[in-house]
């Protein structure tokens, strides 16, 4: 396992992108985090500031309309996001990873016929499933993590897939069962810590898109109740304010999606090029 | 491949746990009520009368009814909306492609920090919510520079014409083809002055991933033997970039080009409710705030058969474009 972090440390190409990546991703960490401590005000708090002003000394990030201070809204906002995002990538890690090694490893008609349904699944845009399964079964942390997780599983699968189907013909393979490695012992042993560093960059790149299709759907409307604090809520209804060029109730939210989205993107683009030797 | 989507729609909508009818009405409302509605809809059948129902249907153009009010069928109202989303789609899809070649060939073309800065590009606008990114342009060129408008298709006060042949209306529902078709200037212009932001906006997103694959495919083709041979036989380095490097480059970028269609879809779901275009995105967002499910699962269908079709199009256009590809 220390390999997955190796290409944190040392010289080399990507390594700024991913540094930076994961600093803005441990900011925001902490930031949602501790949100109860350092957050200055409630940011449910109706009629708490003036409404509608622009950010000041007192009010860093101004005040929307119903006069809550945007700064609170803007420190609160993640926590749901980050949480959907990372239940949805454990789901597919946890479903993704077995279906793969295994359907892979064993090959054949089986193997086939789950790579038709994964190719199926694949090209659906995850907000509209999401949009489908959200409207049925209301929204819950799961059920938006599950909406996410189920169009990104078979990005997992095809990967993993993909790799065990190249490292499972290699000579040591042949040489491990040889000496009497059963089927799981090959798998976990020797397949396996192969596939690693493929799925952080997929698990990556799923937790930023998780970010996105979240606030979409909180955009939208279908999110969380309003409300809640919260970075895509906070998009939607500050459009209302946007004609009379009321930038600030947008503009935060916005650039903390933004940052949120980035940093994960950059760490998966940054190990991807550390552990990708054809991407030098 | 089709049959499996379609059957995922109907499992998600139909048979998981979770009854729309109830849903939409008030927990205490007349059981009678309820039952009457649940026959109209044919809820009450065995479900796998309900999915053959289902697809015989579909393979006859019905959509279903919506379960709003009057049980109109869901088809043409899906049929109605859709020229609003393909038009965005289209002009989004245009200035991706363009904005992510020409920006891919640039960095791959120069190296060093004018490279590294498009590869930093590339990833930036990816992450951008489109939504964030609509705003601010609405922002910047709509209230704070009153350049371009805002919201919608048209302006108040013109009217949609289509092309008239021998006194029959032929319209597509996309004005800017209309139109053109029927020569009316005046809302050419003004059809395409609503398509900038949405579109721009749009297709910056969707350029992020054809940034990084040209500029990718671009830095491996300039490597390759034959670009080698060209420059040896003195031919100008536009030439070679351009003509000989960039074309070869541009065939991965097709095959990719069926997958962001759904990327795209998405995209502008969220676009057209941010710029309040009534096409099929704000159909599916509007229809699902009513809780009217046939709608929706209709919508859901359409967009799935769409993806899907697309995807093929773009399979059989990368056969033609590469002789290596046998179908």
């Amino acid at each position: 396992m220390g390999n997955l972090l190796s290409p944190l440390v040392g010289k080399g190409h990507g390594r700024p992108l991913m540094l930076v990546g994961v600093g803005i991703a441990l900011f925001i960490t902490v930031m949602s985090i501790t949100a109860p401590f350092i957050s200055p005000h409630d940011p449910s708090l109706i009629g708490f500031g003036p409404p509608d002003s622009p950010p000041s000394a007192h009010y860093p990030f101004g005040t929307d309309q119903y006069g809550r201070d945007l700064l609170s809204r803007t420190i609160w906002g993640g926590r749901f996001m980050l949480l959907v995002a990372v239940t949805a990538v454990l789901i597919c890690m946890a479903v993704g990873l077995p279906i793969g090694l295994v359907s892979a490893y064993n090959g054949g008609n089986l193997d086939r016929s789950v790579a038709l349904v994964m190719d199926s699944i694949y090209a659906f845009p995850s907000l509209v499933l999401a949009i489908m399964i959200i409207s049925v079964f209301g929204v819950t942390i799961v059920n938006e993590s599950l909406a996410i997780a189920v169009v990104y599983i078979p990005t997992y699968f095809r990967v993993v897939r993909s790799q065990v189907l190249a490292i499972k013909e290699m000579p040591y393979v042949d040489a491990a069962k040889s000496v009497g490695a059963n089927g799981p012992a090959v798998l976990l042993k020797y397949i396996l810590p192969n596939v690693v560093s493929s799925i952080v960059v997929v698990a990556t790149v799923n937790f930023a898109d998780s970010i996105l299709t979240t606030a979409g759907l909180d955009f939208i409307g279908l999110g969380l109740p309003v409300t809640s604090p919260d970075w895509g809520i906070d998009l939607q209804y500050g459009r209302a304010l946007l004609p009379t060029g009321e930038w600030w109730t947008i503009f935060f939210s916005g650039l903390m999606i933004l940052l949120a989205a980035l940093s994960f993107s950059l760490i998966s683009e940054g190990y991807a090029e550390r552990t990708n030797p054809k991407l030098r | 491949m089709i049959m499996i989507l379609l059957s995922i729609v109907f499992i998600v909508m139909r048979v998981l746990p979770g009854n729309p009818v109830l849903l939409r009405f008030e927990k205490n409302a007349n059981p009678a009520l309820i039952a009457g509605f649940t026959h109209q809809l044919g809820l009450d059948r065995p479900l796998y009368v309900q999915y053959f129902d289902y697809l015989w249907g579909l393979l006859h153009g019905n959509f279903g009814t919506s379960m709003a009010g009057d049980f109109e069928p869901v088809g043409p109202e899906i049929l109605s909306r859709f020229p609003a989303t393909l038009e965005l789609t289209f002009y989004a899809f245009i200035v991706a492609v363009a904005v992510g070649v020409f920006v891919g060939a640039f960095g791959a073309r120069k190296g060093g920090a004018p490279d590294e800065g498009v590869k930093v590009f590339g990833i930036l606008i990816y992450a951008f919510p489109v939504f964030f990114l609509g705003m601010i342009l609405q922002l910047v060129f709509g209230i704070w520079i009153h350049l371009l408008p805002v919201t919608g298709r048209l302006s108040a006060g013109i009217q949609p014409t289509a092309l008239s042949i021998g006194g029959v209306q032929y319209q597509t529902g996309i004005y800017t083809l209309d139109s053109l078709l029927s020569g009316n200037l005046t809302e050419f212009i003004d059809a395409v002055k609503h398509l900038i932001l949405p579109a721009t906006a749009l297709g910056l997103v969707i350029s992020g991933v054809f940034v990084r694959m040209t500029r990718a495919n671009m830095m491996e083709t300039m490597r390759s033997d034959f670009v080698t041979a060209a420059r040896a036989r003195g031919l100008k380095e536009k030439t070679v970039v351009y003509s000989y490097a960039l074309r070869n480059a541009m065939l991965p970028i097709v095959t990719i080009m069926g997958l962001q269609f759904a990327i795209l879809l998405s995209g502008a779901i969220l676009t057209e409710t941010e710029f309040s275009i009534l096409g099929l995105g704000t159909y599916l967002v509007d229809r699902i705030n009513f809780r009217d499910y046939t709608a929706v699962q209709g919508t859901v269908v359409f967009l799935a058969l769409l993806i899907t079709t697309v995807s093929l199009v773009v399979d059989i256009l990368y056969a033609y474009l590469d002789p290596r590809v046998r179908l």
